[in-house]
């Protein structure tokens, strides 16, 4: 074996750069305890949600359907919490660690480093998926609205994780401290899923001019598109034509936030954050 | 342990070439006109004060940043291909990182990956080096579990996984205990001897960069202020200046005695150390040899004990000093 074989060229056999990245990182997330740490806490505060909501629901408190919708939400939104913040760690963690400047010295190019990463950032999304459905199954005791929860539930948590861990990711590779990372990152979060929750109140309290804006805000909101999907269907039973259209914004953002990310924001990827940074340089 | 490569690249070609090098952060010159060659085979100290330029100097020479002027090649290759310059250059960092959950092949084998080889291949070059830089009793110990010494070992094996035709070592040494020290610079030897790489070291072992490299770099304020074989650019500094240590009762006397000899310009107490005077001697006489003895016979007759006494501008860190002495603009 020639250790200095061709320094030009990959050995043909080889695995590809983004995929030895990517088990990297699953290994750094699953052995090394982070995304199991973050799933555990997912687990029990799906246990006391659900507590809360059946003990609701058996003082009348909460219709079933209501309950039913709530817990998918909750699993939902809660999963997407998961994936952003373990997004918004990938860059600055490293930086932060000194552990990026190593991996920028080898020749794998920076979209493939960025690829890798990614996948990696999603592997929590159907762990959570797959902790949240049991909880689904027994809080419905039966309902017609399971089905509805099964089908339009994982559908738009899967049409969404790539969308907040990619977003995670974005901010990172702009971050220089973990710590400005993640306040970002979930101030991002908090931005988007509010007026959700705000949006929805206000279609029953206000104007029908009023509640057709907060149609629209909802329906340009991809937490609010998917928080009115999910009531349309699970609630009101609604057929797939009717909930149809607000799939549409859960379905680009995921499409827009990996496009930056990918093709704009990943080749860019330097060992400083910061947009100035961005803009200068292509190595 | 011979690298396959030594004879791809012959003894002495150029490996590394830089010429213009320039970096401007906003208004401030971090970078200006860095030139230099570095020949396979052979070690270069890149020497200069904090904030001179060195670490922006390695990071455009490691593709790590672009120059906003100037150009540079690693062997023959031009800095507007850094993905192929990064297949030819190894880099220890000052300052890196290792994860938590890997042990020292496990490291090595991904990171030989990275470079393009087979998880087998690189597993085998990863074993090779842990036994080369000695660590082939601790390659299934987790890196966390490593002492500082063997921190800096591992990665240096990491920058020789793709046997560089470059190796960058930025501090190597640093907090070291100085058997560690001298063993790490024994190792780094190795590497320019046995493997023909050329190798960078940044260092601020002054000392230690005078007895392991063959040619040195000193930046001060972004600027070469000296390049060039250390035998050289040792030669070149003022050496008309020479300190002697006497005890403190007898600096007075001693003073008397050295203003007395003809070729003695001035002798002042060396600032802030007891005991210490500093001659200086007139232009070119410190060719002329026999001054020293000079010296050193007019003490020993008037009676004055000589505790300790120095050329001054004989070694690298005289250089360094009365060339940085400017320090940081």
């Amino acid at each position: 074996m020639s250790i200095a074989a061709d320094r030009g060229a990959a050995s043909p056999s080889a695995a590809p750069t983004w995929w030895i990245v990517c088990a990297r990182e699953l290994r750094d997330l699953w052995v090394g305890g982070k995304a199991m740490s973050m799933i555990l806490l997912y687990t029990v505060l799906l246990g006391i949600y659900a507590y809360l909501f059946a003990s609701n629901s058996e003082l009348s408190l909460l219709p079933l359907k209501q309950m039913v919708l709530e817990i998918v939400k909750a699993a939902i939104f809660v999963g997407l919490f998961v994936c952003l913040i373990i997004g918004a760690d990938s860059f600055s963690g490293e930086r932060e660690r000194a552990t990026l400047e190593g991996l920028l010295l080898t020749p794998t190019s920076r979209r493939q480093i960025v690829v890798g990463k990614f996948l990696a950032a999603l592997s929590p999304w159907p762990v959570a998926l797959a902790v949240a459905i049991p909880y689904w199954v027994v809080l419905s005791k039966g309902d017609s609205s399971l089905g509805q929860a099964l089908l339009w539930g994982p559908l738009v948590g899967t049409l969404l994780a790539p969308a907040f861990a990619g977003l995670g990711m974005l901010v990172s590779v702009w971050c220089n401290s973990n710590k400005t990372s993640m306040l970002v990152s979930v101030g991002l979060y908090l931005v988007l899923i509010l007026p959700s929750q705000y949006s929805g109140l206000a279609t029953v309290t206000v104007s029908s001019q009023m509640a057709e804006r907060s149609n629209v805000f909802q329906l340009l909101n991809p937490m609010g598109a998917s928080s009115r999907l999910l009531h349309d269907a699970i609630m009101g039973s609604a057929p797939v034509h009717q909930v149809w259209p607000w799939v549409t914004t859960p379905a680009l953002f995921p499409v827009v936030v990996l496009a930056v990310l990918i093709a704009y924001v990943g080749p860019a990827l330097q060992l400083e954050g910061g947009m100035k940074r961005m803009r200068t340089r292509t190595v | 342990m011979q690298s396959d490569h030594a004879g791809h690249t012959g003894a002495g070609t150029d490996v590394l070439v830089a010429e213009g090098l320039a970096k401007t952060y906003g208004p401030r010159h971090a970078l200006r006109g860095l030139s230099f060659t570095l020949k396979s085979g052979r070690m270069l100290g890149f020497l200069g004060p904090n904030g001179a330029g060195k670490t922006t100097s390695i990071r455009i020479l490691t593709t790590i940043m672009e120059p906003d002027a100037g150009h540079f090649t690693v062997d023959g290759i031009s800095h507007k291909h850094p993905d192929q310059i990064r297949r030819r250059i190894g880099v220890l960092p000052e300052s890196f990182g290792l994860p938590k959950q890997m042990t020292g092949i496990e490291y090595l084998t991904y990171f030989g990956q990275l470079y393009g080889r087979t998880a087998s291949d690189a597993k085998a070059i990863g074993l090779r080096l842990m036994e080369e830089v000695g660590l082939k009793q601790r390659t299934r110990s987790l890196v966390s579990t490593y002492s500082h010494g063997m921190r800096q070992r591992i990665g240096i094996a990491r920058a020789l996984v793709n046997d560089p035709v470059v190796v960058f070592l930025d501090e190597p040494t640093i907090g070291l205990d100085p058997r560690g020290q001298q063993e790490l610079l024994g190792l780094v030897q190795q590497i320019a001897s046995d493997r023909g790489a050329g190798v960078i070291l940044c260092s601020h072992l002054l000392s230690e960069v005078e007895s392991v490299c063959d040619d040195v770099v000193i930046l001060s304020s972004g600027e070469v202020v000296a390049s060039g074989a250390v035998s050289e650019v040792i030669g070149r500094t003022e050496q008309n200046v020479i300190r002697i240590r006497v005890p403190t009762a007898a600096m007075e006397d001693a003073q008397r005695e050295l203003e007395a000899i003809p070729a003695v310009r001035k002798v002042v107490p060396a600032g802030g150390q007891p005991g210490w005077l500093r001659v200086e001697l007139d232009e070119g006489a410190s060719e002329d040899h026999p001054i020293n003895n000079r010296i050193l016979e007019t003490l020993i007759r008037a009676d004055i004990p000589i505790v300790s006494f120095e050329p001054e501008g004989g070694r690298l860190q005289d250089v360094f000093l009365q060339l940085t002495a400017g320090g940081i603009k």
